[in-house]
């Protein structure tokens, strides 16, 4: 019988992996990646929120439009497949990105949902971003 | 403020020059552009050196490559520093060189940049290069140089109509300049049957970045050019008889959004545009002045899209000056003369001064045959470092 005292890690449900946008804590401009002083009303995020606010985190994905595409077959060092997709998106809330495209003939404009999943294994951190895929009927 | 003049240039032809030290191949330089502005005994005039460099760190394990520099080339106790901007860390030096000279801190300046980047695998070299990119947003995803250009350049072609045939035509054009220049990675001329037209095409012409094929993107190279610059007005010009001095009429630069996705328009360059406009004002031209120019198409897309974003011609119109010839060496505004990144190379932090260089030798009528731009008055280089987050431009006019 496990000893009460040692904390049994295999009851910890893994962490849902989230990409997160950050709310200016003045105006409520959503920014991704976050900048260090608000473009829009110059206010500034402090990490550690002690000087200044962290600004509230904003979990991003969901529904979002295929702006551009391209797959590349000349990948960097760290990547073995033989090609990958990439995309530019832009959600429902004018917020932009960049990320990985999981979709068999991708077209300009077309309709997909962004999903938070594995991107990069590096050496003792998985990297997690957004996987972009096509959209089902109900989210069109 | 004070004039700025070139009075000696130095290159190296560029290509795989791995089994050298990085510092040798820049003093190789830089020693030519001492013999050209005839100053080699009188070397120690040189106030200030800055060279332009990205990789020696993580490439060739080297740091301080400026005062190793100097050192190779007895040139102590010049004041001496290293400038990266990524790829434009070539033009940036320049700009530091023209405001040291400018600001009066110094009279004469050596600029010399240099890279070996084929002392690693491409995978790596790759990885290199990606670095520039948001290390969250962009980098992480395994997103690369080429895949912004494919990106790029496919919203382009949606928007313009862009084809890949006209794409080809950039290649053919530049291979050709490059054919002809000594200096160039790869001086072989290609044709539009070879790389676009023929069934074997798709092999030769292999798909990199889609739309992006080989053709479309500059090689990995190694190398090293070498500038020196002189206050016109300083004593020391006495010592610069040998060669026309070319002036450095007007140097410009412009930051814009480091992540891509930020613009609000992927396709305009702000920093292009603005880097120009800088340079023009300071230099009293406009478009319409400029006799020629190297426009910085580490991916062919690229010299259409600056061509435009520096007033050459307008949104969506340089494919038809590519067709018809407008932008070759006997064309109304030839382009990337030199071959261009495209087919002369692109060694990071050379690639800024081999531009200027090339504006130089141009304006000094010393090009080889077939090479020669026809009377210029008034050369133009941009150079694009990330992909379009920090530009420099350069305006050289004879003196």
């Amino acid at each position: 019988m496990m000893d009460p005292q040692v904390v049994d890690f295999s009851t910890y449900k893994p962490r849902t992996p989230e990409v997160y946008g950050r709310k200016c804590s003045e105006c409520g401009t959503i920014h991704y990646p976050a900048p260090m002083i608000c473009g829009n009303c110059s206010n500034r995020r402090d990490p550690s929120g002690v000087q200044h606010s962290a600004w509230e985190k904003v979990p991003m994905g969901g529904k979002c439009k295929l702006l551009t595409w391209t797959r590349v077959f000349a990948l960097p060092e760290g990547f073995n497949d033989r090609c990958l997709l990439f995309g530019i998106a832009e959600f429902e809330n004018g917020l932009r990105a960049s990320g990985r495209l999981s979709v068999e003939e991708p077209k300009i404009g077309m309709d997909l949902i962004a999903e938070i999943g594995l991107v990069r294994e590096k050496i003792g951190k998985d990297v997690y971003g957004f996987l972009f895929k096509k959209a089902g009927k109900q989210e069109q | 403020m004070r004039k700025v003049a070139i009075v000696g240039i130095g290159h190296l032809p560029f290509g795989n020059l791995s089994k050298f030290d990085l510092v040798d191949i820049m003093s190789f330089a830089s020693s030519d552009a001492l013999d050209d502005a005839g100053i080699r005994k009188d070397r120690k005039i040189i106030d200030q050196v800055f060279v332009a460099n990205v990789g020696a760190a993580i490439l060739n394990n080297q740091t301080g490559v400026a005062s190793s520099l100097v050192s190779r080339i007895d040139l102590e106790p010049a004041m001496a520093e290293t400038v990266e901007n990524g790829p434009a860390s070539g033009a940036s030096a320049i700009k530091c060189g023209y405001m040291a000279i400018a600001s009066g801190l110094a009279d004469v300046v050596m600029v010399t940049g240099g890279e070996v980047m084929r002392s690693v695998s491409g995978w790596k070299a790759t990885d290199f290069v990606a670095m520039l990119l948001h290390p969250e947003a962009e980098y992480d995803y395994g997103l690369t140089l080429p895949a912004f250009a494919g990106m790029f350049t496919r919203l382009y072609m949606e928007r313009y109509g862009l084809t890949e045939e006209e794409l080809a035509l950039v290649a053919v054009k530049d291979h050709e300049n490059a054919s002809r220049n000594p200096y160039a990675h790869v001086p072989y001329p290609c044709t539009l049957e070879g790389i676009y037209a023929s069934p074997d095409a798709g092999i030769v012409n292999n798909l990199l970045a889609d739309p992006l094929r080989l053709y479309g993107m500059c090689p990995v190279s190694d190398g090293a050019a070498s500038l020196i610059l002189c206050a016109l007005d300083s004593p020391k010009m006495k010592h610069f008889k040998k060669k026309p001095p070319i002036r450095i009429s007007g140097i410009g630069s412009a930051t814009d959004t480091h992540c891509i996705h930020y613009r609000k328009d992927p396709l305009e360059l702000k920093a292009v545009a603005l880097s120009a406009e800088r340079a023009y004002k300071m230099a009293g031209l406009g478009p319409q002045d400029i006799s020629f120019a190297e426009l910085h198409d580490a991916f062919v897309i690229l010299e259409l899209a600056i061509s435009e974003e520096v007033g050459f011609f307008k949104k969506g119109k340089a494919r038809e000056a590519v067709k018809k010839g407008i932008t070759r060496i006997d064309g109304k505004l030839p382009i990337n003369t030199s071959g261009g990144l495209k087919a002369k190379g692109h060694p990071l932090g050379a690639t800024g001064v081999s531009q200027v260089f090339e504006l130089a030798k141009q304006l000094r009528g010393e090009a080889e045959t077939g090479r020669q731009v026809k009377d210029p008055k008034h050369g133009m280089a941009v150079n694009f470092g990330g992909f379009g987050n920090n530009v420099v431009t350069t305006i050289c006019s004879k003196e």
